[in-house]
């Protein structure tokens, strides 16, 4: 029964966790490079709807992944425009961005689906895997995932390569840093920053496209509930590594599922309060470890040459 | 044929015009110094060489082809690479990744650029370690490291912005060796300085800049140094008195001791006396490491070294911007150390900080504000401000000061840096109590007018009986000002020199950490 409820909490653990895991590898990248996108959350739940309704309308949820990217990428590249070349304030602009994410999304979704509706929208299927099915405990929640669970993981396998070892990556890093420095050893920090947004959309679309048809398999009015905030702080939490933002993104996954297991083992604890524990936690993690870890020294500060 | 050839160019910045129909040729394998003072344009010239600026007017040709670089990378493209004053050099990543920056194909691969610093390090002895991180590195080693990242492409030009101000002598001569080799191998060199002595030591030929003007090119086998001093400040050199002695330094000779009739006061009892002062970086990097110093009434000590050694957080200890790990900071019996910048001024002590724009003035207030920034009450009727009785006295500070502003109502920015200068001097010197003051780079940036006055306040501070603690990166400003020279190095006090005994060797000697000479 124990264990039962074990896997049960751990798989939901890891699904609660796939969205910010895409979410906050791809922010990682982006404020390496010194572009903080406040617009994550809006990112995300404009893909959420997005993808739900193009695969409601086709029938596949890979296009409806598709299209979510696709959308998130135009946030991002309008949020690219502002925060680079235009050199806004990046916080405004997020800000901006997630109150009209919210605002169209459920306008389009009262419009479109009605008030009410609770039906199915076409989603991926869980992957079985028996070779992992088999690693006692975490075996069967680990093996019982969908295929963008597992994309999720590999996100962060490619994004530290790219960190790591990739002129790009490099170029990300000096541009974030010292983008006067980068900009004088012939870096264009301006296309350098918006490839990292871009890249943030990118993974932002597939987290927030994860939620409706991987996941939920419907739309619900701001269904990210924040997860693009959490997304942020993970990567603070991580201290912009891309390891350590996969181990926070887990921990609040984690955090969000202890909602499911307190009641199934009967524990008297408020629900309301379980459901606030991973803000609370996030509010921790700011707080204890935002003046301790180091940020990169150009982010949210726009670039602009001179002698 | 000349690799580069500049003519008619014009750089205007708003209404100043910084650089006024500049024409130029500059010959394949030779060391072209530009001379100037201060603001006369020679970083301009080469921002616009290496397309960090475009020109308003006038044209470049580089080997003959057309030349105009929208951007560094064009100009790096076209064999073009260039040495800022400030270094460029991304701080927390190592020597290798540095240099792979912007020139690496896909896929890092740190292994060739390895190899290539090894060609490097046998061809011009530039030898540093891939590895180590930048902001571990000293300031000699990071410039070594930004003249390995511009010959790793072959350059065909080399330019070199004010490269020596931040070296210590021993490293001045090596750069200069670095740069004949340059120019031994068919490369050109453009160096900026306003040292002449470095100029006699590497020069081919010297191009003098005043005010955005080219005054004249001269090669330099027989020049005459003392014309070319002549043409870089326009006047005799004369009149601008022991600055200039100072500042030309002509074969690295102690210059003569300012004649000044009244001489130093003999120094009195103790103003200012620290006691193993102890700093730890917020990283926990000991940047002061137990640094004893007493500075007595009507004394000026100078405290010379390579930058980085600890007299920059000196300073902001000694004002109030950075707390002490440990030790005794003791002035006229108050104890200071770690105390706020309210109770050391309340202690008697004026301060000049290093950094003018961000920590002395506030730039968009008017000068009068300025002037009075810490003294808001004293203007103040019930809690409203007198704005009339504060700009009288304002008037007659900057009168006292030479302060020259249009008016005490225009804002500090549109001050040159001299005026702004003599500003925070005004304020801080009409501190009332006043016992000590305490000059970091106070002439950092100034041109030579407004230093001999920055200079002259020093000295007559002095003379009414303040101790002074002069902090400065310009060994012949310590030798002309100061009574009294302590040398740091690595957050200590490692030797001492009384005035008469300074010799720049000794002093170089033990800035680069050799003991007592």
């Amino acid at each position: 029964m124990i264990d039962e409820q074990m896997a049960v909490f751990i798989g939901s653990g890891l699904r609660l966790a796939v969205p910010i895991i895409f979410a906050a590898t791809g922010e990682m990248l982006s404020e390496r490079a010194g572009v903080l996108n406040l617009s994550l959350d809006g990112m995300m739940l404009m893909s959420a709807f997005t993808a739900a309704l193009a695969s409601w309308a086709t029938g596949s949820p890979l296009l409806g992944v598709a299209a979510g990217v696709l959308v998130a990428m135009a946030v991002a590249a309008v949020q690219a425009v502002l925060s680079v070349t235009l050199r806004a304030n990046q916080l405004v602009v997020g800000i901006g961005f997630n109150i009209l994410a919210l605002g169209s999304t459920t306008f389009l979704y009262r419009e479109i689906f009605g008030p009410l509706s609770r039906d199915p929208i076409p989603g991926f299927a869980q992957l079985n895997l028996p070779w992992l099915a088999h690693i006692p405990v975490i075996g069967p929640a680990l093996a019982n995932q969908t295929g963008l669970a597992y994309v999720s993981i590999l996100m962060v396998v490619v994004t530290w390569l790219i960190l790591k070892y990739t002129s790009f990556g490099l170029a990300v890093r000096a541009v974030g840093e010292d983008p006067r420095a980068a900009d004088k050893a012939g870096i264009s920090v301006a296309k350098t920053r918006y490839l990292g947004v871009l890249y943030a959309g990118i993974l932002a679309g597939l987290g927030g496209a994860f939620m409706s048809v991987a996941d939920s398999n419907t739309f619900t009015e701001n269904m990210t509930k924040g997860a693009g905030y959490l997304a942020i702080t993970a990567v603070i939490f991580g201290g912009w590594n891309p390891w350590y933002t996969l181990a926070a993104c887990l921990l609040f996954g984690f955090a969000t599922a202890l909602q499911f297991l307190v009641p199934a083992l009967q524990l008297d604890v408020p629900v309301a309060l379980l459901l606030l524990l991973p803000y609370l936690l996030a509010l921790v993690a700011i707080a204890g470890f935002v003046g301790k870890s180091r940020q990169p020294s150009a982010l949210t500060i726009p670039f602009e040459r001179g002698g | 044929m000349a690799l580069l050839e500049l003519s008619g160019l014009t750089k205007r910045f708003g209404a100043f015009t910084a650089l006024d129909d500049i024409s130029l040729l500059i010959e394949r394998g030779e060391v072209h110094c530009l001379l100037g003072e201060n603001g006369a344009g020679k970083s301009t010239l080469c921002n616009l060489v290496f397309g960090v600026h475009r020109p308003d007017a006038g044209t470049m040709t580089l080997g003959g082809e057309p030349f105009d670089p929208r951007g560094p990378a064009e100009a790096l493209q076209r064999g073009v690479v260039m040495v800022h004053q400030h270094f460029s050099l991304v701080p927390n990543m190592s020597v290798a990744e540095n240099l792979m920056l912007g020139r690496a194909s896909a896929v890092l691969k740190p292994q060739d650029i390895i190899v290539r610093m090894e060609q490097l390090a046998a061809e011009y002895g530039l030898e540093i370690d891939p590895e180590a991180r930048i902001d571990e590195l000293s300031v000699g080693e990071r410039q070594r490291v930004e003249i390995i990242k511009c010959l790793l492409g072959d350059p065909q030009l080399l330019v070199l912005d004010e490269p020596t101000a931040v070296l210590q002598p021993g490293e001045i001569d090596a750069l200069l060796a670095i740069c004949r080799q340059v120019a031994l191998r068919g490369k050109s060199v453009i160096l900026v300085t306003h040292k002449l002595g470095e100029i006699s030591r590497v020069a081919d030929r010297t191009t003098v800049l005043r005010q955005g003007r080219i005054i004249e090119t001269v090669t330099m086998e027989g020049a005459d140094i003392r014309s070319l001093v002549r043409s870089m400040v326009g006047r005799d050199v004369q009149s601008a008195g022991s600055v200039l002695a100072a500042a030309v330094d002509i074969e690295g000779k102690t210059p003569a001791k300012p004649s000044d009739a009244a001489g130093p006061v003999s120094p009195g009892e103790a103003v200012l006396q620290i006691s193993d002062l102890v700093y730890r970086d917020p990283h926990g990097v000991p940047r002061l490491d137990g640094l004893s110093l007493t500075v007595g009434t009507g004394e000026i000590v100078g405290i010379a070294g390579v930058e980085g050694n600890g007299q920059t957080e000196l300073g902001l200890i000694l004002a109030g911007l950075a707390a002490p790990s440990a030790g005794a900071i003791v002035v006229g019996g108050t104890q200071v150390g770690g105390c706020t910048p309210q109770e050391i001024t309340d202690a008697g002590v004026g301060i000049v900080p290093e950094d003018r724009h961000a920590v002395a003035c506030i730039k968009e207030l008017s000068v009068a504000e300025n002037l009075f920034l810490g003294a808001i009450g004293k203007f103040s009727r019930f809690g409203l401000l007198d704005k009339s009785a504060r700009r009288k006295a304002a008037e007659a500070m900057m009168r006292d000061f030479d302060v020259r502003a249009s008016s005490p109502d225009v804002s500090m920015a549109s001050l040159s840096g001299g005026n702004q200068q003599k500003a925070v001097l005004a304020r801080e010197l009409s501190l009332d109590p006043l016992v000590f003051l305490l000059a970091a780079q106070p002439t950092r940036g100034l041109d030579v007018g407004a230093i001999e006055a920055v200079y002259n306040r020093i000295r007559a501070a002095r003379d009414d009986g303040l101790g002074v603690l002069l902090i400065s990166s310009e060994l012949e400003e310590l030798m002309a000002v100061s009574d009294r020279i302590a040398v740091i190095y690595r957050g200590k006090l490692v030797g001492e020199l009384a005035a008469g005994a300074f010799s720049r060797e000794a002093i170089g000697a033990m800035m680069s950490g050799h003991a007592h000479v």
